[in-house]
């Protein structure tokens, strides 16, 4: 038994996390409230740490309800990383809008945990569990902004939508067991084999649905861009990459592993999917103007991108090309997690002036007043198109690499004829930033140690892991062969 | 490694300028200039150990080979041959004169500037050296960035718009270059069992036909899009008109290289079918280029614009050297790479000078500039003849070997590309005449009490390439010598291959 509780440490810690944040809330004067800033990074910290301590233990616990296997461990290693950021990058933003930062904190740290669930889920239940654990905070973020009818709008569809999509998975689940008398994965997975059938099919339908409205595939992202907007954007930058960590370890959990028999059959629906995901989020992409919206659908793109390794799963029959495309997957989340969030942070540091909100113009000579945050911005830029020597450059290769040797080259040419005009909508910030002179007036621009520290780190780490993924790329084979 | 990691210093010392220049305060003009000119000349001193390459001795010389993510077999492996080591010394010297000439003209942001100049060095250089096809795409796409923000940031009027042109016409290219570079490692891997990048293990390779046939595709509109190939150039003159003059030089010196250095080093000897089989679209698509950009030359009425489109019909005579496989052939194309690269560069220098006094490149605007400023008209005929292909400058030499190589391969294709360096002469030639005889026109007699000849630092800048341009017109054997072995091994890669794929459909 006490060995159960250790295998699920990183938890422990965040719950316990949590109530320290509440608690020592209350007790802070209000000059002093920056203090839970350093303090909720340390908990994570704590955390992450606590998850070398549960790497390469690969057990199942709990009578077979939770898996603490090291794909699980990297995916909590992740979103840790992902809260840590989301952490560092808020509090100048939050501030300056008088929303509080306890509450803040503690809302993150609660939709992280649920991530965490998700990741280690080894039943339909718990991964359900999971599942609400991570969107109901999500909802509360999102509404945060209890002032801003904007804010408020976009935690309301989220909260309508997200339910709804929640209860279409719930019921998807319910049909899993009627066909298969059992929730748990592994047994779901061997019922499954060599059969397929017309309610198993709606099972999946409903399954699919569910799970690509939570990753924001098209045609399930309608919900997307107004609840990325009304977020305060620092929380946009969390909600655009950590519920989708978490969707994805649904999906790897659900797909790879309970459907991993029937692959072949979800395969066509999955590659329509991923196509019309990465195009239409680029097309619409390539007409904002505000940079929030751009990056809320460029977001949807990225998803296309990396539902694209799952493809390459699901399209081969060589376990090694198999797990190549869930090692894609792996690393395009966490590379697409560091330089998204910090891409939100920066345009978070331009939107003191409501009228302009985020737009383009408001990035006009950025160059010449805060080089600093315009080199870092422009790094972003090239990251998020692809241009080596970037993080976002090795993912994109490695889905390419994955889809390639799973002998879908279509696929890798709609991918980067996708990329190539992505590069038109990116490049333009770093127009507006370097080309353009600056307006007569230029948006404020509010920075913080702490945002700046953090801009700092995921620079720097976008950079390293674009030059030397080596070092990842090891944690990413023995994390994907937990599968196998 | 007991030995001088001679190429990664050249290709590296730039970006150790780079992270000084981050140090150095953005008013320090002067100090920004210095540091940024040293790095190149040191680069450039340093390529200068390439002139120990040994033509006799090993394919690949200077060697140098690390790994890097081993996971996917991708190694940190550099070297040269012949080519590149002609190539690499063209880079050096032409980024260091651009740096060197954007002392005065470039005003506005200048820490940036020299930051994306030698970023580019980097890029470039990397292109010529790597052996790690991997590795080899990793630089292509690091020398586009920068180019992008030297044409976006301190080019002319329409810069955004040529810029962004810029970039989404290579993007596409390369990034379509990226996935056949997968797909061939792959395939390889899937034969060998072992899943490596290396040049020189893919070479030997016979891929499959349909695999060839598309990968071939991929790359050459990667690399056609660089050279610029007709019907792909047409973000060549606007880069070029919207470019300050360094970035001219570069876009034309070197970068449009890459694009010709690309052909003969990987799409040809990695898939020879493949080449065999396209040969006669792309030599059909190389005269077109050759006289269509002569042509388009002669109604140009901007000079900048002028002698970009006379780099599309250079550039074609390169292409079509590279196609016709034989001797003569590829010593030509690779000969006018690097005589194109020494010419046009000058003539965009020199382009610089008059219109950093006038600001204005119009050839209306111009007219009787030889009485006015001899010096500068002297060095300007020199490289117009060169460019036109007189005997006794470099010029010559490429387009006569291409012309050779044509005659071998098909008496009419040759006979049109004859026409055409006439037809070269004539839109040099008249440019040369409205600019500085006939009488000065009225607005250059507005200019005309400002005029200057060249200057002491204009000279020093062009010196260099007016010896280059005579030595290897009169004495092309040493350069020619370098390309003989891997021209040798082109025709012997195609020789290999035979009469191409087999049907496809």
């Amino acid at each position: 038994m006490v060995t159960d509780l250790v295998t699920l440490l990183p938890e422990l810690i965040l719950a316990a996390l949590v109530l320290v944040i509440i608690t020592v809330d209350l007790f802070l004067p209000r000059q002093q409230k920056w203090l839970l800033t350093p303090l909720t990074v340390a908990g994570l910290v704590l955390a992450g740490a606590a998850c070398v301590v549960v790497w390469d233990i690969n057990e199942t616990v709990y009578s077979g309800f939770y898996v603490v296997d090291d794909l699980s461990v990297f995916l909590k290693g992740a979103t840790i990383l992902i809260g840590i950021l989301s952490t560092l990058f808020a509090p100048s933003y939050l501030r300056i809008r008088r929303i509080p930062l306890g509450e803040f904190n503690t809302i993150l740290v609660s939709a992280l945990i649920g991530m965490c669930v998700l990741a280690s889920s080894s039943d339909f239940i718990t991964l359900f569990i999971g599942l609400e654990l991570m969107t109901m905070p999500s909802y509360l973020l999102t509404g945060l902004h209890k002032t801003d009818r904007y804010s408020n709008e976009g935690g309301l569809k989220y909260f309508l939508l997200g339910s709804f999509a929640s209860a279409i998975v719930l019921f998807g689940v319910a049909w899993v067991y009627g066909l298969t008398g059992s929730t748990n994965v592994a047994e779901v997975a061997a019922a499954l084999e060599g059969q397929m059938s017309g309610a198993l099919l709606v099972a999946i339908g409903f399954l699919t649905v569910g799970a690509t409205f939570k990753i924001a595939a098209v045609p399930f992202h309608y919900w997307t861009p107004d609840a990325y907007q009304g977020a305060p954007t620092p929380i946009t930058g969390f909600l655009s990459v950590g519920p989708k960590l978490g969707a994805f370890a649904l999906l790897i959990r659900v797909f790879a592993e309970a459907f991993e028999p029937l692959r072949a059959d979800w395969l066509g629906v999955f590659l329509i999917l991923t196509v019309l995901t990465m195009t239409v989020g680029n097309v619409v992409a390539l007409v904002q103007t505000n940079v929030k919206r751009m990056l809320a659908y460029s977001s949807i793109a990225h998803t296309g991108y990396i539902m694209a390794g799952l493809a390459a799963f699901a399209a081969t029959d060589d376990p090694d090309v198999a797990a190549q495309g869930i090692e894609s997957v792996l690393f395009y989340v966490l590379g697409y997690g560091v330089m998204n969030i910090a891409a939100f942070a920066v345009v978070a540091m331009l939107q003191r002036d409501t009228n302009r909100y985020g737009g383009l113009n408001s990035f006009a000579g950025l160059a010449g007043r805060a080089p600093f945050q315009a080199g870092a911005m422009a790094i972003l830029m090239l990251s998020l198109t692809g241009i080596p020597p970037t993080v976002g450059f090795f993912a994109k290769l490695y889905v390419l690499l994955a889809t390639v040797d799973a002998g879908l080259e279509w696929l890798a040419v709609i991918i980067v004829v996708n990329a190539a005009l992505a590069a038109f909508y990116y490049l333009r910030v770093i127009v507006y930033m370097y080309m353009r002179d600056p307006e007569p007036e230029p948006a404020p621009l509010d920075s913080s140690p702490s945002g700046s520290l953090a801009l700092v780190l995921s620079v720097a780490g976008v950079l390293l892991l674009g030059i030397f993924p080596g070092a990842v790329l090891g944690l990413l084979e023995v994390s994907a062969a937990s599968l196998f | 490694m007991t030995q001088l990691p001679t190429l990664s210093l050249i290709v590296f010392t730039p970006l150790i300028g780079v992270l000084l220049l981050l140090f150095v305060p953005g008013g320090n003009h002067r100090l920004i200039r210095w540091v940024a000119l040293l790095a190149s000349l040191v680069s450039f001193a340093f390529s200068l150990m390439l002139v120990g390459y040994d033509p006799a001795g090993a394919e690949f010389q200077f060697r140098e080979d690390l790994p890097w993510i081993e996971a996917f077999g991708m190694r940190y492996t550099l070297g040269v041959d012949g080519l590149s080591a002609v190539l690499v010394l063209l880079t050096t010297l032409l980024s260091a004169i651009s740096i060197f000439y954007s002392w005065e003209p470039i005003q506005k942001r200048v820490k940036e500037y020299y930051i994306a100049l030698l970023l580019l060095m980097v890029g470039m250089l990397g292109v010529f050296v790597s052996l790690d096809l991997f590795l080899f795409y990793v630089f292509w796409e690091i020398s586009l960035i920068p180019m992008y923000l030297v044409i976006g940031i301190w080019g002319g009027p329409r810069r955004i718009y040529a810029t962004v042109k810029f970039v989404i016409y290579t993007l596409v290219g390369s990034l379509l270059m990226l996935v056949a570079i997968l797909a061939v490692a792959i395939a390889h891997g899937n034969d060998t069992g072992t899943f490596t990048f290396a040049y020189e293990q893919l070479r030997g390779h016979s891929f499959a036909d349909a695999l060839q046939a598309l990968a071939f595709i991929a790359f050459f509109l990667a690399f056609a899009v660089k050279v610029p190939l007709w019907p792909l150039h047409t973000w060549l003159p606007d880069a070029h008109v919207e470019a300050p003059t360094a970035g001219s030089i570069i876009l034309a010196g070197v970068l449009l290289k890459l694009g010709g250095y690309g052909f003969l080093r990987f799409s040809i000897p990695l898939l020879p079918d493949a080449s065999v089989s396209f040969a006669p679209i792309i030599i059909g698509l190389s005269v077109i280029a050759i006289l269509y950009g002569a042509l388009v030359s002669m109604v140009q009425p901007d000079l900048k614009k002028l002698i970009a489109y006379s780099s599309v019909s250079h550039m074609g005579f390169v292409m079509l050297g590279a196609f016709v496989f034989n001797e003569q052939g590829l010593q030509g194309a690779a000969f006018t790479m690097v005589s194109h690269g020494i010419t046009t560069g000058a003539l965009f220098l020199l382009v610089g000078i008059i219109y950093d006094q006038t600001h204005d490149r119009q050839i209306a605007h111009m007219g009787g500039l030889g009485g006015r400023v001899p010096h500068y008209a002297a060095v300007f005929g020199l490289f117009t003849f060169a460019s036109i292909g007189l005997p006794g400058l470099s010029g010559f030499i490429g387009e006569f070997l291409v012309i050779l190589g044509a005659f071998r391969f098909n008496g009419l294709v040759a006979g049109i590309t004859m026409l055409v360096v006439i037809a070269s002469a004539v839109y040099m030639l008249w440019m040369f005449q409205r600019v500085f005889f006939t009488v000065p026109s009225d607005w250059m007699r507005r200019w005309w009490p400002s005029l200057r000849d060249m200057s002491r630092n204009e000279w020093i800048a062009l010196t260099p390439l007016i010896v280059l341009v005579v030595a290897l017109g009169v004495y092309p054997g040493p350069v020619l010598e370098l390309f003989a072995a891997p021209v040798e091994r082109i025709i012997d890669a195609v020789n290999g291959a035979g009469v191409g794929l087999g049907p496809l459909w």
